[in-house]
C-alpha cells in the first residue's frame, strides 16, 4: 500500500498502483492538472490525492459539487490554487460555524422584543410568542449563506436524510427541535459514528419521532389490588427497528464491500429477526423528558424540551404523583426499564440492576456499532449522497476499511471517512463514466435550489438573509428535516423502470421524479431565475416594516457584456462551469445558444446590449442548462 | 397524437401565428369529443382505484367484533381483553353495527365471530357496507404460500415474506405480490402490460398516480403519469412567461423545444438516459392532458376538504374524460398516510378514520354521478396491521389485517376471508406472536386476482399478472378467488395476452 508509483504520461492521466493492481484513470480529460509531488502518508487512500493533486477549474468544481451545496466561481478558482487536500484539512479544522438554535432563539426574541416596543405592557416571553417551525428553515438558510465550513454542511444534510427525523410528525410547529437535531448533526458530522448514535438515541426529537419517549417496560400485572385485570403492556419496537434496519446495519448481512452475503442456497442472510427486535426494543425503555418527574411526565413539555438529552427512569412511579392523594402502600410501583437480560444480534446484553439500565443502552448501542455491517453499511450511503449512486464494491470496500479502522485503530471515524471517500479514486476520477456508464447520481431537487443560489451567488448589503423557503417546498417537496417518513425522500435501493432497471442498478433520487415533480422542479426554476423570485420573505409578526434587502434576488448584470451575439458562448461555458461543472455537452450547449440567439436583442450606440434583452437572454440561459439532463446528472 | 409529432405536422412557421393549444382544441372538437357525464349503455369502461394506507394501519380497530354472549360469540369481551388501553371502545353499542355481516370461512379456517361494527367515526363506510356497496376482506396480508399453523411458520416451513414486519419491504410487497423478491413490478402494472392495448390513445398512462412514483402501477410496459390533485388545465405543464416579457408565446414555444432537444438527445449515461426518458414522456403529455382536462363536466357531488377526498375527487374528474383521453381501462393510485401509530393510537385513528370514511363515501357517490358506479372498484392496502397488544399507547408492527373493497359491481355487505379469533392462547392458530401477530389467511393474491378477472384479464394471463398465484388458486368456471366481485356484468375475459408468466 505504501508503494505506490504516480506518473503522469503526455495525456496527462495516473498511473497508479494500488494493492497491487493498476488502475488508470484521467484519460486526458483533466486537461491542465500539475502533479508536483506524491506523498509517503501511510494511508493509501489519503497518499492517492493527496497535496500533488492540484485541479483544473472543472474538476475543482465537480469536487466542489460533491463536497458543497453548491459551488460558486470563487470557490472555483480558489481551490484550484489551494487543491483539494489543502482545503479539506482547512474544512476539518474548522469547528461548526453556526448554530442554528441560538438563531432562532434570537429570532425569537426579536420578535418578543418588536411586539413589547408596540405594547409595553403586553407581557410578551418567548414562552407566549409564537414562533412557527419556518424560523428553522430561514436559520438554515441564513446559515448556508454564511458559513464558511461548507464540507460540514454538506455532510449534516446527507446524514439528515439518513438518521432521519421529519418535522411531519409531533413537533411539526417547532424549530427549536429541528434546530436542536440539526445542530446535533453538525456537531457530529466530523466526529465518531458511535457519539453520533448516542447522540441521536438521546435526542427528544428523535424519541418523540421514533416513539420511544416514555416507552415502558413489559407490564402485564394486575392493574390493581381491586381490579385483577392485567395489563398487556409491551415495549415499543419502532427506534428498535428502525435504529438497525436505517441507522446502521441495514435487513441483510453484507460483505465489507457492502455485497450482500448468501446462504448455502444462494440467499441472502438477514441480520435480525423479530425476536432481536423484540430484546432490542426492551433496552430502549424507561427514557422521558430531561424535566420529567417519573416516566411517562408528558406535561409541561415546552419547545426547549426537545433540545435537551433525554432523563432515564429505572422505575415508573408515576402513580405516585398521579394518585398522589392515595396510601402511599397503594401506589403502583413498577419497572420503567426492562429488567433482565437481552439478546440480539446473537450477543447478550446482561442481566442488572434496572438503576444501571442506561449500561444496558450503551451495551446495545457498542453491539451496533461493532456489528460488521455498519462500515459498508454507511459507506454505501455516503457515497451515494456525495458522489456516486452506484459505487463499484470497490470503492464501498476502501470506505468501510477505513470506517473499520481510520489507520490509528479508531472505527467510525467519519471524517476520516468522509475524506477516503472525496479523495477516492473513484470520486475524483472525471472519467469513470466511461467504464461505468450508471456513475453520478440525479441531483435531488433540494440541492438544485441550493446549485442555483451559491452558483448565482446570491447576496444582499446586511447578510441577513429570511428565506421560509415554503413555497419552495410545497413545489419540490423537499428541505431539511422534512420527509414524508423514516425512510427518507428517497430509498437508497430504489430502481427506476428503464435503463438502470436493466442494468441492474439503482437511482434512489429518481423515487422523487415523475411527471408531475418535473413539472414542479422547472415552474420552480422559472419562478427562481425567469421570474427572479428566489427567496420568501415573511413578516414575523403583524405590522413588521418590510425589510427588502432580506429579499435579494438573483442579480446577474456584471453578466449583461456577455448577452451579446458574439459573447453568448462565454456566458454558456462560465455557467456551465459553475452548475454543471462543464459536463453539459457540445450539441446541448448549441442548443441553448441557438435559442438565447433567437431572442430579441437590440444594442445602443456604443454595442452595449440593452439591460432587458440581455437580462431574459441570460435567465432563458440558465434556465435550460438547469433543465438539461447533463446537469440533472452529477457524475 | 401526441404533442411531439403534432409540431412536426404544423410546421415551425406556423408556430408563432397558430398556437398549440387552438389547434389541439379544434382537433378535439373535429374528433367529436364532448364530455359526458354519463355512461353510455355498455361502455365498455373499467377503473381500479388503490387506495395505500401508508405506515400501517390498525385494522383491527377498523373492524372489530361486536359479541358479548359469553359461551358464544363473545368476541367484544375477547377484543377488550387483548386491546386492554387500545381498546376503541368500552362497550359494543359504541361501533357502528354491520347489518348481518355473513363472516363466511377461508381454507378450512372459520370465521371467529358473527357479530361486527366498524369505528364510531366511520359512519360512511358503515352506511356504504349495509348498502351493499362495500365489503371488508378479513386477516389479509402478504403470502408466499398458505401457511396453515404458527409451527409451519416458527419452523420455516412454508415461505415467509422478505423483511416481514418492515415498512419498506411489506408496503412494497403489498403493491406487487411478490413477498419473495426486491426486485418485482406491480400488480397494477402488470395488468396494465397485459390490458393497455385496449386504450385507443397512449398519450398519457392508464396508470395514474396522485402520489408519485410508486410500485404498484409500475409494468414492464407500462409506467404510471403522476398527477396533482388540482386537477385544473391552467396546472399542468410548464407555465408561461411573464406577461411584460412580450412574445410570450414564441419564447413559450422555443423554450419547450429547446426543453424537448435537450432531453431528447442521446446519452450514453443510464441515469442521464433514466432522466431523460421521463423528461420526454412528461414533456409529450402535458398539452394531452390540459386539453383533456378543458372538458371536466361539473360534479355536483362534495368532496371534503382532507387530502384523501381531494386526491379522489380528482380521479373522478379525470374518469369524466376518459374517452377524450381515449381510454377504456385505468388504474389510479393515492396515499393516505400517517398510520404508523406507535404512539397516539387512539387519537390518531379518531383523526385519519372519519377522513377515510367520508372521502370514500364521496367518491363512491361522484362514480354514481357520473353513472360509472359500476365501472370502478376501489380497493385498500396497506404496509400490515398492527400488534393487538399495546406498547403502552400505541401498537407495533405485525401483518395480517383487515381491508375493504368498496364500488357497484363489489358484492357488498359481507365480510370475506376469516375474521381470527382475538386472543394470544396456544390453540389460535393464526397467533405467532406475544404481541398478537397474526399469519395472514387471505393473500394479497387472492385479492388481486379476483380484481384482475372482473378488470378483464382472462384466466391465462393470470399467471403474469400474479406470479403465486397458483400457490393458492388455480381458475375454474364460477369459482372465483374470494368472491366480493359480482361478475353479472362482467364476463371472464377470454383475450389472451401473449405475455409469458412471470416467475421469481
Amino acid at each position: 500500500m505504501k508503494n505506490f508509483i504516480l506518473c503522469v504520461t503526455a495525456l496527462l492521466c495516473f498511473r497508479v498502483s494500488y494493492a497491487q493492481t493498476n488502475k488508470t484513470f484521467g484519460k486526458g480529460n483533466i486537461k491542465g492538472v500539475t502533479v508536483n509531488a506524491s506523498s509517503n502518508a501511510s494511508n493509501g487512500i489519503k497518499t492517492l490525492m493527496s497535496t500533488g493533486y492540484m485541479p483544473n477549474s472543472k474538476a475543482s468544481s465537480r469536487f466542489l459539487s460533491q463536497a458543497t451545496l453548491g459551488p460558486k466561481l470563487s470557490e472555483i478558482q480558489g481551490l484550484q490554487n489551494q487543491g483539494i487536500e489543502a482545503w479539506l484539512d482547512q474544512q476539518f479544522a474548522m469547528s461548526p460555524s453556526f448554530n442554528l438554535q441560538n438563531y432562532v432563539q434570537n429570532m425569537h426574541q426579536s420578535m418578543v422584543d418588536s411586539l413589547t416596543a408596540r405594547n409595553p405592557t403586553g407581557n410578551y416571553t418567548l414562552s407566549n410568542v409564537f414562533i412557527d417551525d419556518w424560523a428553522f428553515d430561514v436559520a438554515w438558510f441564513q446559515a448556508n449563506m454564511v458559513a464558511a465550513d461548507r464540507l460540514r454542511w454538506r455532510v449534516s444534510l446527507a446524514l439528515s436524510q439518513i438518521f432521519v427525523t421529519s418535522r411531519i410528525s409531533a413537533f411539526d410547529d417547532n424549530p427549536y427541535a429541528l434546530a436542536s437535531y440539526y445542530d446535533m448533526l453538525n456537531k457530529n458530522a466530523f466526529g465518531n459514528y458511535r457519539s453520533l448514535i448516542d447522540s441521536i438515541t438521546y435526542h427528544p426529537a428523535m424519541a418523540v419521532y421514533l416513539t420511544y419517549m416514555n416507552n415502558h417496560a413489559t407490564d402485564t400485572l394486575a392493574i390493581s389490588a381491586s381490579n385483577p385485570t392485567k395489563k398487556q403492556v409491551f415495549p415499543d419496537e419502532n427506534y428498535a427497528r428502525e435504529i438497525l434496519q436505517l441507522f446502521s446495519i441495514g435487513l441483510f448481512e453484507l460483505n465489507n464491500n457492502g455485497t450482500e452475503k448468501k446462504d448455502a442456497n444462494g440467499k441472502s442472510i438477514p441480520t435480525y429477526d423479530n425476536d432481536d427486535i423484540g430484546n432490542l426494543a426492551k433496552v430502549f425503555t424507561g427514557l422521558s423528558w430531561s424535566h420529567s418527574r417519573y416516566l411517562g411526565d408528558n406535561n409541561n413539555v415546552t419547545k426547549w424540551s426537545y433540545t435537551k438529552p433525554l432523563k432515564f427512569f429505572p422505575r415508573d412511579s408515576s402513580d405516585k404523583y398521579i394518585r398522589w392523594w392515595a396510601n402511599p402502600t397503594s401506589w403502583r410501583i413498577v419497572n420503567g426499564h426492562e429488567p433482565g437480560t437481552k439478546t440480539f444480534l446473537n450477543q447478550t446484553v446482561p442481566s442488572r440492576p434496572v438503576t444501571d439500565g442506561k449500561l444496558d443502552i450503551k451495551d446495545a448501542l457498542d453491539i451496533i456499532f461493532n456489528h460488521p455491517n455498519v462500515g459498508p453499511f454507511m459507506a454505501r450511503r455516503l457515497i451515494q449522497h456525495l458522489v456516486s449512486s452506484n459505487p463499484t464494491p470497490e470503492f464501498v470496500d476502501r470506505i468501510a476499511t477505513v470506517f473499520n479502522n481510520n489507520g490509528a485503530g479508531v472505527r467510525g471515524d467519519l471524517k476520516a471517512v468522509i475524506r477516503a471517500i472525496l479523495l477516492d479514486p473513484e470520486a475524483r476520477d472525471c472519467c469513470a463514466e466511461k467504464e461505468n456508464v450508471a456513475y453520478g447520481h440525479l441531483r435531488e431537487p433540494f440541492l438544485r435550489y441550493m446549485n442555483l443560489v451559491n452558483g448565482l451567488e446570491l447576496r444582499n448589503q446586511s447578510g441577513t438573509y429570511r428565506n421560509v423557503m415554503v413555497d419552495l417546498y410545497d413545489r419540490i417537496e423537499q428541505k431539511p428535516l422534512y420527509s414524508p417518513s423514516v425512510f427518507n425522500f428517497y430509498q437508497p435501493g430504489y430502481v427506476p423502470d428503464g435503463p438502470l432497471q436493466a442494468a441492474g442498478k439503482v437511482g434512489p433520487e429518481f423515487q422523487m421524479l415523475n411527471s408531475l415533480s418535473f413539472a414542479n422542479y422547472m415552474n420552480g426554476l422559472h419562478k427562481w431565475i425567469i421570474s427572479n423570485d428566489p427567496v420568501e420573505y415573511w413578516g414575523i409578526f403583524s405590522g413588521e416594516v418590510y425589510k427588502p434587502d432580506q429579499d435579494p434576488n438573483f442579480n446577474i448584470s456584471a453578466d449583461y457584456v456577455l448577452a451579446k451575439d458574439n459573447r453568448i458562448r462565454e456566458f454558456l461555458d462560465k455557467y456551465n462551469l459553475i452548475l454543471a461543472q462543464g459536463r453539459i455537452k457540445p450539441e446541448n450547449m448549441s442548443i441553448i445558444q441557438n435559442v438565447l440567439l433567437n431572442m430579441p436583442m437590440t444594442y445602443d450606440v456604443n454595442g452595449v446590449p440593452d439591460a432587458t434583452l440581455a437580462d431574459r437572454r441570460l435567465r432563458m440561459g440558465i434556465f435550460l442548462i438547469m433543465i438539461a439532463p447533463d446537469y440533472l446528472i452529477n457524475k | 397524437m401526441n404533442r411531439r409529432n403534432f409540431i412536426k405536422n404544423i410546421g415551425c412557421g406556423a408556430m408563432g401565428s397558430t398556437t398549440l393549444l387552438s389547434s389541439l382544441t379544434s382537433l378535439g372538437a373535429l374528433n367529436g369529443l364532448t364530455s359526458t357525464k354519463s355512461n353510455a349503455p355498455g361502455e365498455d369502461y373499467k377503473a381500479i382505484v388503490c387506495i395505500l394506507f401508508a405506515g400501517g394501519i390498525d385494522s383491527f380497530n377498523m373492524l372489530m367484533p361486536t359479541g358479548t354472549t359469553s359461551g358464544g360469540d363473545n368476541g367484544f369481551s375477547e377484543y377488550l381483553a387483548l386491546r386492554t388501553d387500545l381498546a376503541v371502545a368500552q362497550t359494543p353499542a359504541s361501533f357502528l353495527a354491520l347489518n348481518n355481516p355473513q363472516c363466511s370461512s377461508f381454507r378450512g379456517l372459520n370465521c371467529a365471530y358473527s357479530a361486527y361494527g366498524v369505528h364510531p367515526q366511520m359512519t360512511g363506510v358503515r352506511d356504504l357496507f349495509n348498502s351493499g356497496k362495500l365489503s371488508f376482506v378479513s386477516n389479509i396480508g402478504t403470502l408466499v404460500e398458505p401457511i396453515a399453523t404458527p409451527s409451519q411458520y416458527h419452523n420455516s416451513l412454508k415461505k415467509i415474506p422478505l423483511g416481514i414486519y418492515s415498512h419498506s419491504d411489506q408496503i412494497m410487497q403489498w403493491q406487487t405480490s411478490v413477498p419473495q423478491s426486491r426486485d418485482a413490478l406491480g400488480v397494477g402494472g402488470r395488468m396494465a402490460d397485459i390490458l393497455n392495448a385496449s386504450n385507443s390513445n397512449n398519450g398519457i398512462s392508464m396508470n395514474i398516480s396522485l402520489a408519485g412514483k410508486n410500485v404498484f402501477q409500475r409494468g414492464k410496459m407500462v409506467a404510471e403519469y403522476s398527477i396533482s390533485r388540482n386537477v385544473d388545465p391552467n396546472n399542468v405543464g410548464l407555465q408561461s412567461f411573464p406577461t411584460w416579457w412580450g412574445n410570450q408565446g414564441i419564447l413559450q414555444d422555443m423554450r419547450i423545444n429547446a426543453i424537448d432537444s435537450l432531453v431528447g438527445q442521446t446519452y450514453s449515461n443510464l441515469l442521464q438516459k433514466t432522466y431523460s426518458a421521463t423528461a420526454k414522456e412528461s414533456m409529450g403529455s402535458f398539452e394531452i392532458f390540459k386539453e383533456a382536462l378543458k372538458r371536466v363536466p361539473t360534479i355536483t357531488t362534495t368532496f371534503p376538504n382532507t387530502s384523501l377526498a381531494q386526491d379522489l375527487a380528482a380521479i373522478t374528474k379525470v374518469m369524466s374524460v376518459r374517452q377524450q383521453l381515449g381510454t377504456k381501462r385505468q388504474i389510479f393510485f393515492v396515499t393516505y398516510g400517517g398510520w404508523d401509530m406507535h404512539d397516539g393510537l387512539l387519537g390518531g385513528l379518531n383523526s385519519r378514520l372519519p377522513v377515510v370514511s367520508q372521502a370514500m363515501k364521496a367518491f363512491y357517490d361522484s362514480t354514481v354521478e357520473l353513472g360509472i358506479s359500476e365501472n370502478v372498484t376501489t380497493f385498500t392496502i396497506s404496509d400490515f396491521a398492527r400488534t393487538l397488544t399495546s406498547n403502552g399507547n400505541g401498537s407495533d408492527h405485525a401483518w395480517g389485517g383487515n381491508n375493504m373493497i368498496m364500488g357497484g359491481a363489489v358484492n357488498g355487505g359481507r365480510i370475506f376471508g376469516a375474521y381470527p379469533k382475538l386472543n394470544l392462547s396456544n390453540t389460535n392458530d393464526r397467533n405467532i406472536s406475544y404481541r398478537g401477530n397474526f399469519i395472514p389467511t387471505v393473500s394479497t393474491d387472492e385479492m388481486y386476482a379476483e380484481l384482475a378477472l372482473w378488470y378483464g384479464v382472462s384466466p391465462s394471463d393470470l399467471c403474469y399478472v400474479l406470479p403465486n398465484l397458483g400457490n393458492f388458486y388455480s381458475y375454474s368456471a364460477n369459482n372465483y378467488p374470494i368472491g366480493f366481485m359480482n361478475f353479472n356484468q362482467s364476463p371472464i375475459s377470454s383475450v389472451n395476452h401473449p405475455l409469458d408468466c412471470l416467475t421469481y
